[in-house]
């Protein structure tokens, strides 16, 4: 059982600090969860500590792969519009 | 030739009713004597200094505590200049290092902000960190820092330590129903906390740090964004609110939103206020708050001069080999503030004298006219044209000469002539000058100089390195004596 960073992350550090098992590390290019301490913060927290302040959408998985913020879930901006948006940029 | 700044009377229209507008050297005037001394050379709070001191922001802070919807915490653009991009995350080591670089290198560089790319206090260990060996490697360096608010009270009793008198909280709106609008999340006692909810608790957390830095003595500026149909008409209130509470600065700032930000009101299509939208409700607050209306948005890791950037000059690789010696730096920069410091003075005086020479004129009963000024500092005409990267715009009347805001005279990318929409770099800076009656530069060139004046807009290269307030008056005065001002004119412009 544990969570995955994997390469949309931007490098904010804002989850690192906040890893009640300390399973976060800096790397390059991006920051990763050591699975072996990973506990998903479960008997610390009621929700995962690096998926409630991470601000970028599908950055981190759970153990099926599944984004545990989806795309939309915190910009909400609804992901055919943002689909819309970049297509039109790149007709430009 | 005479001149005052105004800004202890009204705005000709906007309900700028009761005291000073614009942070100028005239409204520091109305400050007690220990605001005005911690401001006076601070680019970012005073607007007569930033003609003169430059500034410098280290991108120490990349964690955020909230999601603001004008904010994407993907994008990392050089060509970019808005709040929350930087190029290069630095350590509290380097940001030391940068800093001091800078300061040998540019020495009227008085002021090191820290600034994002997230929020300084969402990374307090990085934050406190630079602070703490900047006042003791670098005590002549103010020290300033800005926020969302939401970490703030927990922060203001180490803040107090570091020799921090400045502090910008950004506030959109004192409503959870307006905050919900604008921050779809914060990060709040180990949960996501989305809505009205996330938005009543960083309201609150907003207001009480504002109280208390202000109980301890520490000077704040309020930033809002201006997003028209979500907090256009609520900021008023919002200025009122951080005044009573001690506030000394409100700076309202046009939302920037590009879909190509991938931003949320970018990608939406929500809007920006266009400048005379900006300036209306700027009026408005006027009546109740020194407003702030030099501001550049500048990114988080800007420096030099307010409208510069000089960064490239300081990237990691270039600070590495560079030898600093401090101390013989610090000699240098105090004889140098000193200098600037005399020359502010006496121009000071001169314009006090002008004011009252002025107040004694007949009043002229003419309209009041917007005009663009290419500078590049010192508060003289001394900029062609075609090399002004902005402008910036005053308005004079009767009442006298004020500063309003500055204009970018390249709004988007830069190398390609020509944009989507078929505009030439020419016809986009004189579209940014629109409502403008006069252009006053050290020079202009023949192009320029038929295409604005086709679109009415005078050309004017006769007051180079004249000090603006009076090039303007003087510009204003001829506009006045050839008939160019009668009512009767302004009552055909309208009708056209």
């Amino acid at each position: 059982m544990a969570l995955k960073i994997i390469e949309s992350c931007v490098n904010c550090f804002a989850c690192e600090p906040l890893c009640p098992s300390k399973a976060i590390y800096e790397a390059k290019p991006h920051f990763l969860i050591d699975p072996k301490k990973c506990t998903e913060c479960e008997g610390d927290f009621s929700v995962p500590q690096c998926a409630s302040i991470c601000p970028i959408e599908g950055a981190i998985l759970d153990m099926f792969g599944e984004a545990l913020n989806p795309p939309g879930s915190l910009t909400g901006i609804p992901p055919e519009k943002m689909a819309e948006a970049m297509a039109e940029l790149q007709a430009h | 030739m005479e001149l005052p700044v105004l800004n202890e009377t009204p705005a000709s229209k906007g309900g700028c009713s009761a005291g000073s507008c614009g942070s100028t050297d005239d409204q520091m005037n109305h400050l007690s004597e220990e605001i005005r001394a911690k401001v006076q050379n601070h680019p970012c709070y005073s607007e007569d200094a930033h003609h003169y001191f430059a500034r410098m922001h280290v991108a120490v802070a990349p964690a955020c505590n909230i999601q603001c919807h004008y904010c994407n915490r993907k994008y990392d653009c050089a060509n970019e200049s808005r709040p929350g991009v930087v190029s290069e995350l630095l350590t509290p080591d380097q940001a030391v290092k940068k800093t001091m670089a800078v300061a040998a290198n540019i020495p009227q560089m008085t002021v090191l902000g820290i600034a994002g790319p997230g929020d300084p206090l969402a990374n307090p260990e990085r934050t406190f960190d630079t602070f703490r060996r900047l006042s003791e490697d670098a005590p002549d360096i103010k020290l300033c820092v800005s926020t969302n608010g939401l970490a703030l009270p927990d922060s203001v009793e180490e803040l107090s330590k570091h020799n921090i008198d400045h502090v910008t909280i950004t506030i959109n709106c004192v409503d959870p129903e307006i905050g919900a609008k604008i921050y779809p999340w914060i990060f709040w006692e180990n949960r996501r906390i989305k809505g009205k909810k996330g938005a009543k608790i960083l309201i609150e957390q907003q207001q009480k740090g504002l109280e208390m830095l202000v109980a301890k003595g520490i000077l704040v500026k309020v930033n809002s964004v201006m997003i028209p149909g979500v907090n256009d008409k609520h900021l008023a209130e919002v200025s009122k609110i951080v005044k009573a509470k001690g506030a000394f600065l409100h700076n309202v700032m046009p939302l920037i939103a590009e879909a190509e930000h991938g931003t949320f009101y970018g990608v939406m299509g929500q809007r920006g206020p266009n400048a005379a939208e900006l300036q209306d409700l700027q009026d408005e607050c006027s009546g109740d708050m020194n407003m702030m209306r030099h501001c550049r948005q500048c990114r988080a890791d800007a420096v030099g001069l307010l409208g510069e950037d000089r960064g490239d000059e300081f990237t990691l690789d270039k600070i590495e080999t560079m030898e600093i010696d401090y101390q013989a730096a610090m000699e240098k920069r105090k004889v140098i503030h000193q200098a600037i410091e005399a020359e502010m003075n006496s121009k000071r005086e001169v314009k006090a004298e002008k004011a009252e020479q002025f107040a004694q004129e007949d009043k002229m009963t003419t309209r009041p006219v917007l005009m663009a000024v290419a500078t590049s500092g010192q508060g003289v005409i001394n900029v062609h044209f075609g090399h002004a990267k902005e402008f910036l715009i005053y308005e004079a009347s009767p009442d006298g000469v004020r500063f309003i805001s500055h204009r970018k005279a390249d709004q988007y990318c830069g190398g390609d002539t020509t944009c989507g929409d078929g505009e030439t770099v020419l016809q986009r800076t004189i579209h940014s000058l629109e409502g403008c009656e006069a252009v006053l530069c050290s020079k202009v060139g023949y192009e320029p100089w038929e295409m604005l004046e086709q679109a009415g807009i005078m050309p004017n290269g006769e007051h180079a390195m004249e000090p603006i307030e009076d090039a303007v008056m003087a510009v204003y005065k001829e506009m006045a004596q050839s008939g160019k001002l009668d009512e009767a004119e302004q009552a055909e412009r309208a009708v056209a």
